[in-house]
C-alpha cells in the first residue's frame, strides 16, 4: 500500500499542532502535535459525543501553555502523548491515536491503510 | 422576584487574547479592558483564570465563574437578599450587587439591571397575503454586514441534579419552567421576561458540572446565518447549525470557542406568559430541531468563468 506525504517536521513549530484533511472533506479529520522532535497524531473527533471535531479555529488544538490538547466545545483536556482525557466531559476516555512515519530526512508520512482504517 | 434575565457572564479563561478576539469577531463591542457588550449593554467579562478577583472555579475547571442576573429595581434586589439569606451567605459587593451560591455551587450575582431598552426593528419579511413588512424598494440583505448581537439571551449549564436545580430556581428565585426534555432538563424563564428560556439544564455526571453554551439574540434568522457565516470565513469552527429549535422556536448556530464552551447566535424565540402549559418531549435529534442546515463555502452553479 502507498503512503501520503504530509510535510516536514519543521512545518509544525515545536509546541504547536496542525490539522489535515487528506480527502478534502472540507474540515480536518486528524491532527499532529509536535513536542520537541516527537510527533503525536490523533483523529479529530472528541470522545464526548464521538461525532464532532476539537478546535475552535483551524489548527488550534492546544491550550496556551501547549500543555494539553483541548476540545473547544466543552473544554475537555487531553494528554498530548497518549490522548487520555484528564478533565472535562469525556474524562477517562481517550482520543484515537494514529500511526505516522517520519523519515530520516524528517518527512512526515501516513500510510493509505491508516487513512482508510481511521476513515480520515 | 422580578428577575429580568442574565446581565453578564464572567469568565476566567486560559487564553485571554484569543477570547477577546473571539468576542469582537462574534460582534460584541469593547466596553472597557475586560468587558464586551451587546447593543443593550448585557455582555461578558473576560479575565485570566488566575485573576484574584474571580470567585473560585467549579471542580470541573469550567471557565464560567459567575452568572449575574439583572433585576427590575432595588426592591427586587432586597427581596432576593432576604430570600437567599434564609439559608446561605449573601455578600453585598462594593458596586451594590449581591453574590450567593445556588444549590449546585454556581456563583450567582444579582444587580439592578444595566440592560438598556432597545428600540430597533426586527428582521423584516414579505409574504403573499400579508402586508409587506419591508416597504417598496427597500432591499432585504447586503454583503456589507457587521454582526450586532442585541442582548444576552440564555446560558445553559451541565448539572448533576436537575431536580435540585429546577427546584432552586423555581422556588427560591421565581423562575417558570416553559418546556422540558424528559430526564435531561427544563427550559426556564425568570418572572421578568417572556422569553421562552434564559436558562436550560443538561443532566450530566457531577465531574462535568459547568457551562455548556451561552448566546445572544440577533435580529432574525438572516443575521444568525450571516453572522455565523462571517465567523466561518474568519476560520472559526461550527459545532452545530444553523438550524431551528423546536422548544423555543429559536434559530441557532453554535460555535466552538476558546471559552471552554460553545457560543451560539440565536433569533426569534417564542414568548410565553404564565398561562402557557409546559410541554415535555424526549431528548434527541428529532425533538431538538425542525431542521439542520450545514454550511459550505459560498458557491454558485455555473463552473469556471467562460463555461456555458
Ligand atoms: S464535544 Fe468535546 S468536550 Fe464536549
Ligand atoms: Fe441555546
Amino acid at each position: 500500500m502507498g503512503k501520503l506525504w504530509l510535510g516536514n517536521v519543521s512545518d509544525i513549530a515545536d509546541g504547536q499542532a496542525k490539522g489535515f484533511d487528506p480527502n478534502h472533506s472540507g474540515s480536518d479529520t486528524f491532527f499532529i502535535v509536535r513536542q520537541g522532535n516527537e510527533l503525536f497524531a490523533y483523529v479529530d473527533i472528541c470522545p464526548h459525543y464521538n461525532d464532532t471535531s476539537l478546535p475552535w479555529k483551524r489548527h488550534h488544538y492546544l491550550d496556551s501553555a501547549s500543555a494539553h490538547i483541548v476540545c473547544a466545545a466543552h473544554g475537555a483536556l487531553f494528554e498530548i502523548d497518549n490522548g487520555d482525557c484528564v478533565q472535562g466531559p469525556c474524562k477517562g476516555q481517550k482520543l484515537s491515536k494514529i500511526p505516522l512515519e517520519v523519515s530520516s530526512q524528517q518527512e512526515i508520512w501516513i500510510s493509505l491503510t491508516t487513512i482508510k482504517e481511521f476513515n480520515l | 422576584m422580578n428577575i429580568i434575565g442574565p446581565d453578564k457572564l464572567i469568565f476566567g479563561v486560559d487564553d485571554v487574547a484569543a477570547c477577546k478576539q473571539f468576542a469582537l469577531d462574534y460582534g460584541l463591542v469593547t466596553k472597557d479592558e475586560q468587558n464586551y457588550v451587546s447593543l443593550d449593554g448585557t455582555g461578558i467579562e473576560i479575565l485570566h483564570k488566575d485573576d484574584a478577583s474571580l470567585p473560585a472555579p467549579l471542580p470541573s475547571g469550567s471557565m464560567l465563574r459567575k452568572t449575574i442576573y439583572g433585576v427590575a429595581d432595588q426592591a427586587a434586589l432586597d427581596a432576593i437578599t432576604a430570600e437567599l439569606s434564609k439559608d446561605r451567605e449573601v455578600k453585598t459587593l462594593a458596586d451594590g450587587s449581591i453574590e450567593a451560591l445556588d444549590d449546585l455551587g454556581f456563583v450567582l450575582g444579582f444587580q439592578v439591571t444595566i440592560r438598556q431598552t432597545l428600540d430597533l426593528p426586527a428582521e423584516t419579511i414579505n409574504a403573499p397575503g400579508a402586508a409587506p413588512q419591508r416597504g417598496v424598494n427597500l432591499t432585504g440583505v447586503s454583503k456589507d454586514f457587521t454582526a450586532k448581537p442585541r442582548s444576552l439571551s440564555h446560558v445553559v449549564y451541565f448539572v448533576p441534579d436537575i431536580e435540585k436545580a429546577e427546584a432552586f430556581y423555581a422556588e427560591r428565585l421565581g423562575f417558570v419552567t416553559t418546556d422540558r426534555f424528559t430526564g435531561t432538563g427544563p427550559f426556564m424563564r425568570p418572572a421578568g421576561t417572556l422569553d421562552h428560556h434564559t436558562l436550560f439544564f443538561l443532566k450530566t455526571p457531577p465531574f462535568m458540572q459547568g457551562v455548556e453554551h451561552f448566546t445572544f439574540h440577533m435580529s432574525g434568522p438572516t443575521e444568525v446565518s450571516q453572522a455565523g457565516y462571517a465567523l466561518v470565513e474568519k476560520g472559526y469552527q461550527s459545532f452545530w447549525g444553523p438550524g431551528r429549535h423546536i422548544f423555543g422556536s429559536n434559530w441557532f448556530w453554535y460555535f466552538k470557542s476558546p471559552f471552554g464552551c460553545n457560543i451560539e447566535y440565536d433569533a426569534d424565540m417564542d414568548l410565553h406568559d404564565d398561562s402557557w402549559e409546559a410541554r415535555e418531549a424526549l431528548p434527541g435529534a428529532d425533538n431538538s430541531q425542525v431542521f439542520l442546515l450545514q454550511s459550505r463555502e459560498k458557491w454558485a452553479p455555473g463552473g469556471p468563468p467562460g463555461k456555458p
